[in-house]
């Protein structure tokens, strides 16, 4: 059709128009060059764009946490020094010693809601958890109100109200005119059956006092208990904090020291500990209860908590330091969602820290100079602060902040373990559950894995290919070459499957067998051999180079065989009868039925094939020119191979290994399977361990999206990419080079 | 000099047979591996005798003898001719166990009784006893061993034709039925959503709901249908004397098939074995995937490895031919081949992850945004499907499609390109008309082992969309009738998920071994071919002596 069309267009336009077809070719041929060019670009950049996508995943970790000013709102002649913040950061609750609980809206500084709860006090305090103020008075006497943030719905729009309930009453003393002087500081807890406040006395010493109530589930009967106690301290208490189950009681001394009081104990002697130097000026627990954090009047702050001991009771025990502040801490604010806190010090420094990873996530100026009051939010984005006669909110945000180097490849010594390790464990059923990410568990289960398999692999498939190309005779070859290729292409969710449920319960079994292959494999390939060589020449003559593998190989079987059958006498005179038991017993290391072993045969058995197709790929390269000299010289065939063959294809068999490394780490199915995925530090082969690639496939689906634990498992992959790629580029490089010099000859 | 000569031969020629040790193993290695799933893997569906067990206790057992292994002697740790066998004893609902340990210094008797019955069912596990009698509404139809198996063969099979029946009220017309509610119940939370004004607010309300009265009405009839079916079905029972004597009653309805493998001949048993191996490729899976069929695994993988060769042939073959023919060769194009040569060295659980963050969360969310809001909060796209799944393995064995076609592409003399163009043929057109056919070869092999790594690929796929059960097939006769964003089921993750995940591993381990020999025959006949294809383009290359 376009062949007859052209000629009538052309008589039409003149001889200048090129003809239909012709514009058409040349159209197709441009076009045909744009999208070829296009599309193949766009496949090797969406090849790099995983990379990227990776990394941009991956950024949120890196972005700074940010403290701003939100709103700021005067408050008259008032100086807070309790303060609340509500889930929606719209009102703040503050207290005085003037005795008036205030909620303020920040927008725009009203006062919502105003209750007189003593005319003065000495001390106030705030227990965020139940979001009561509290403040006690000269006489003893603690009043508590529980302020109530609502939120409703009007047009759309979420509206605030808050409420101030009816206070709850406490008194440290029976007899208030009696009373000795309290002079503060005061620490609250009121929940709603039970409650406890401990104030400090002028005289010296903490009073304490705790109301719980009982409910008799079957009667429906309450029971009400009250106890009041006064405990003996060895100096003026400057700082007080009660855990949130009100069974410790912290105390930080003006001599510098802290003291653990355990309330269940009755009135005991605290255990006292030295924090060195100045008096402690601020103490506050962070979610769970267990960690403490201590500010000090010469800014110091630290994270401490009770460590087990080997013999003895568990210690309180220094266990962070954060970098000093300029000024004395004044106040610290514990996150309710995590182990994060803001900071307050009196020279106007505002502080965001975090404990597990001990970072400072910020520090910079307090909006309102030395800070009377602190507080953050419910859920931790954003916190109150407050001065002389001022409040403000602040706007927190910290994206992932329990990730750092050193949390995620350092030792973090975690609440209650006795000293600093390695751990991963990235969930509990539990709130105030500390995760904790440390990688090290995993890279070196990674490298476990990958160094059992390569001890397999690389010797199997290094001398197997060498055997291949040096002494086989190319019709063998082609036999041998295309098997190794389907041995390569097997699922590895195969071999994880025999591995875990066929071979390991018989390596436990015949553990002796399998050791004793190891001598009997080799003695029966040299006794094979030597039977061969025996054989009359006329024989041997008739059958290509090469065959005599099928004959070793029917030698290592019939030795394989009689090592099996030989299991149980060999495994009574070496181990007893039985290896676990023994290993149990005379080691003390536990035998896993899962084990290194187990994942180094069936891993190895996935590598063999990728080293064996390098390496024989390395030994053909070998220009023929250099054997045939080197025979014509006089060696014999193995002296050619090993001085000859071998050094020059050794770059090649070098990257084999290392692409054999690159699959054995990110191998997943056989580990995930044949191991039992426990992330524990030990290179011993007869437990399991968890690598990287199984951990992402284990926890990923549970990991919801954006979260840290999500973005630690992508910084794993990145990891894992990073390793084999750079390890696959570095044995491409080493071919290429072996290539280019070895093609010229 | 002539002293140490033959010591020197001799000690090379004993490493040589080291070197040759080294590929021997390697090569008994595969052999065994092949051999073990092979005969593991057929072994599995075939009749095995039923063997009926006097103990010295004066119990009797019947069952299935599966392995034997010896006992080692307590004294000197020999292994003697004393040992114990596993015999699978079924009649889980009696006995609570599927196998048993049995010295062999307690069996007394054995012999292998024709009239045993092996009743597959479907819930439960197998059954084994003696047939005692058929038992309907109607009365006792008939007793007696050899009556009694007369009578079941027509009974069973209008019994397997009413589960047929069953079936397809379940799945096709209540199943049309619920899929039609579900799309009034997006369209009314489409109405409520968009709010238009009030007369066509109420107007399309008043559709719905009558659309609805309409559908809950039929779905109604075919419930009554439904019952009566069940009804029937639960009509009528199978009498079974156990080993120790006792009398059990299968539901008649409830029997896949009833066999008496000891009163087979070899003709039977190849019947029964075809029988077995044709519900295990057809078939569903029954009891938590442990027995029955692996049908929806066979489709799953086949099709989530169709629609990967529809992304992976045209991006890797574009690539490929942009590399060869008209990038310009240089560092460039040296470092992108080096990336992609390695790319297909990077673990595949980094793909699973990417495919994750990237098509699940990424592409997935954003889709059910702007087109499947009524849905939410349940995700259509947004979550692990067969299109995501399909995707991340295109990405995953791009390489394999760009490195074949390349190498095909490679094999093409020059010679050719320049007599095309001589003759007056464009870039283009000699690459559509003379390159490519000659190339088609090493596509081909490119696609094919793209094909097998897919099929046998587990890892990143039990992230983006791979389930244990997916109760609907991603095709069938709901429009679209090509549901990309369902979850689906994977050979792979069906051998990793049986094999570890369910309750009785051991029982369901024959199972196991019958997949994984299917996979692999799979996957090692895709590599052959791959092979074969690939050698006849090397010839190709040779012969033509570029």
């Amino acid at each position: 059709m376009a062949a007859g069309t052209a000629p009538r267009r052309a008589d039409a336009s003149g001889a200048a128009r090129l003809p239909d077809t012709a514009r058409r070719r040349i159209a197709t041929e441009r076009l045909a060059s744009v999208a070829i060019r296009a599309g193949g670009l766009a496949v090797i950049l969406a090849i790099t764009g995983i990379f990227a996508f990776l990394v941009v995943e991956i950024l949120p970790v890196l972005l700074p946490a940010r403290v701003a000013l939100a709103h700021d709102a005067a408050l008259a002649g008032v100086v807070p020094r309790a303060l609340l913040l509500d889930e929606y950061r719209t009102h703040d609750a503050a207290l005085g010693r003037d005795g008036v609980v205030r909620v303020v809206r920040l927008e725009d500084g009203a006062v919502r809601a105003e209750q007189a709860l003593a005319d003065d006090f000495v001390a106030v305090a705030g227990d965020a958890e139940h979001s009561v103020l509290a403040g006690v008075a000269r006489d003893g006497r603690i009043a508590a109100a529980p302020v109530a943030f609502t939120a409703s719905f009007e047009e759309q729009r979420r509206v605030v109200t808050p409420s101030i309930g009816a206070p709850i009453e406490l008194a440290l003393f029976d007899d208030a005119a009696a009373a000795p002087a309290v002079a503060g500081p005061l620490a609250v807890r009121a929940g709603g059956d039970a409650q406890a406040g401990a104030a400090a006395l002028a005289g010296g010493g903490v009073a304490l006092v705790q109301r719980r109530s009982e409910r008799n589930a079957f009667t429906g009967e309450t029971t009400e208990s009250l106890e009041r106690r006064v405990l003996a301290t060895p100096a003026p208490v400057t700082a007080l904090a009660l855990d949130p189950k009100q069974e410790q009681l912290y105390a930080g001394t003006a001599d510098g020291r802290l003291l653990r009081f355990d309330l269940r104990a009755g009135v005991a002697e605290p255990e006292s500990v030295d924090a060195g130097g100045a008096a402690i000026s601020a103490l506050s627990l962070l979610i769970g209860g267990r960690t403490l954090v201590v500010g000090q009047a010469d800014g110091a702050l630290s994270s401490w908590f009770t460590v087990p001991q080997e013999n003895g009771p568990a210690r309180l025990t220094r266990t962070r330091d954060y970098p000093s502040y300029p000024g004395a801490v004044r106040a610290i604010a514990p996150s309710q969602r995590d182990r994060a806190f803001l900071v307050a010090a009196d020279d106007g420094t505002l502080g965001f820290q975090y404990s597990t990873s001990g970072r400072t996530l910020w520090r910079g100026d307090s909006p309102l100079g030395p800070a009377t009051a602190l507080a953050l939010a419910p859920k931790g984005d954003g916190g109150a602060i407050a001065a002389e006669g001022r409040l403000a909110s602040l706007d927190v945000r910290a994206s992932h902040p329990e990730l750092s180097l050193g949390s995620l490849f350092g030792k973090v010594w975690y609440e209650g373990a006795p000293r600093p390790e390695y751990v991963w464990q990235s969930s509990s059923g539990d709130d105030a559950f500390e995760p904790k990410l440390s990688l090290v568990p995993l890279v070196v289960g990674t490298l476990k894995g990958t160094f059992y398999a390569l001890l397999l692999a690389v010797p199997l498939g290094v001398l197997g290919a060498m055997y291949t190309s040096q002494f086989m005779h190319a019709r063998l070859q082609r036999w041998v070459k295309p098997g190794v290729e389907i041995m390569a292409a097997l699922p590895s969710v195969v071999l994880g499957f025999l591995a875990a449920l066929w071979l390991a319960p018989r390596v436990e079994r015949l553990f002796s067998a399998f050791l004793a292959m190891g001598v009997a494999i080799p003695v029966a390939a040299i006794a094979g051999g030597w039977l061969w060589s025996r054989l009359p020449k006329r024989w041997v003559a008739r059958v290509p180079d090469g065959t005599e593998v099928l004959w070793i190989g029917v030698a290592i079987a019939a030795a394989m065989a009689l090592c099996v059958s030989l299991s149980a006498p060999l495994e009574r005179a070496l181990f007893g009868g039985s290896f676990p038991a023994w290993l149990e017993t005379s080691t003390g290391l536990p035998f896993d039925q899962r084990n290194a072993v187990v994942v180094g045969i069936a891993m190895g058995f996935a590598v063999i094939p990728i080293i064996f197709a390098i390496s024989e790929d390395a030994f053909s390269n070998v220009p023929a020119d250099l054997s045939a000299g080197s025979l014509a010289l006089g060696a014999n065939r193995w002296q050619t191979v090993v001085r000859v063959v071998l050094p020059t294809a050794s770059p090649g068999i070098f990257s084999a290994i290392m692409v054999g490394f690159g699959r054995a780490v990110g191998e997943t199915m056989i580990v995930l399977m044949a191991t039992g995925n426990t992330p524990i530090l030990d290179w011993s082969p007869f437990n399991g361990f968890r690598t990287l690639s199984a951990n992402i496939a284990v926890e990923i689906p549970e990991a919801p999206h954006g979260g840290t634990l999500y973005r630690t498992l992508f910084l794993a992959a990145l990891l894992l990419f990073a390793m084999t790629f750079a390890v696959n580029t570095a044995a491409e490089l080493v071919r290429h080079r072996l290539r280019r010099r070895y093609g010229r000859l | 000099m002539t002293t140490r000569t033959p010591r020197r031969l001799d000690l090379s020629a004993l490493f040589t047979w080291l070197t040759g040790a080294a590929l021997a193993l390697d090569l008994l290695l595969i052999v065994g591996l092949l051999v073990l799933v092979a005969v593991r893997g057929a072994g599995a569906l075939w009749p095995h005798p039923v063997w009926s067990l006097g103990l010295a206790d004066g119990t009797r057992v019947l069952g299935e003898i599966h392995s034997r292994e010896p006992i080692p002697d307590a004294e000197t740790g020999r292994l003697g001719d004393a040992g114990r066998i596993r015999v699978r004893i079924g009649n889980r609902d009696v006995s609570g166990l599927d196998f048993r340990w049995i010295d062999e210094t307690q069996v007394t008797s054995r012999e292998t009784p024709r009239d045993a019955v092996l009743v597959e069912r479907l819930e439960w596990g197998p059954f084994f006893g003696f047939p005692a009698e058929i038992r309907t509404r109607a009365g006792v139809v008939a007793s007696g061993p050899d009556s009694v198996w007369t009578a079941f063969g027509p009974l069973h099979d209008a019994k397997v034709a009413l589960r047929e029946r069953l079936r397809d009220v379940e799945r096709g017309a209540i199943g049309d039925v619920n899929h039609e509610i579900e799309r009034v119940r997006l369209a009314e939370r489409r109405l409520e959503r968009e709010a238009p004004p009030e007369p066509a607010r109420s107007e399309r309300a008043a559709a719905l709901a009558a659309r609805r009265a309409e559908l809950e009405a039929r779905y109604e009839t075919h419930l009554a249908e439904l019952r009566a079916l069940r009804e029937e079905l639960a009509d009528g029972e199978l009498v079974l004397t156990t080993a120790d004597g006792a009398q059990h009653a299968i539901p008649l309805g409830q029997i896949v098939r009833a066999s008496q493998p000891n009163a087979l001949g070899l003709g039977g048993k190849l019947s029964l074995y075809a029988d077995r191996i044709a519900e295990f490729v057809g078939g569903q899976p029954r009891e938590a995937n442990t027995e029955g069929g692996i049908f929806p695994a066979l489709f799953g993988t086949v099709m989530m490895v169709f629609l990967m060769s529809l992304f992976v042939v045209p991006f890797g073959v574009v690539a490929a031919i942009y590399l060869r023919e008209y990038a310009r060769e240089g560092f460039v194009t040296r470092a992108i081949r080096i990336a992609v040569n390695n790319l297909a060295g990077v673990p595949s659980i980094v793909f699973g992850v990417f495919g994750l963050g990237f098509f699940v969360y990424g592409v997935g969310g954003s889709i059910d945004r702007l087109f499947f809001a009524d849905a939410l909060p349940t995700p259509t796209f947004g979550t692990g499907g067969i299109l995501w799944a399909s995707l991340t393995l295109s990405l995953l064995t791009v390489p394999v499609v760009i490195v074949a076609t390349e190498e095909g592409l490679a094999a093409v003399p020059q010679a050719v390109r320049q007599g095309s163009r001589a003759l007056g043929a464009t870039h283009f057109e000699t690459l559509r008309r003379v390159v490519i056919p000659a190339a088609a070869p090493g596509m081909l092999t490119g696609l094919i082992l793209a094909m097998a790594r897919a099929a046998g690929e587990v890892a990143p796929l039990m992230i983006v969309g791979m389930v244990k059960l997916a109760p609907t097939l991603p095709i069938d006769h709901h429009p679209p009738f090509v549901h990309l964003e369902r979850k689906f089921m994977h050979l792979g993750f069906h051998i990793y998920d049986v094999g570890f995940q369910s309750p009785n591993v051991e029982a369901a381990a024959p199972l196991v071994f019958a997949t994984t020999a299917l996979l692999i025959a799979i996957v090692v006949s895709l590599n052959l071919t791959a092979i074969v294809l690939r050698n006849r383009l090397r010839r190709q290359l040779a012969g033509r002596g570029v």
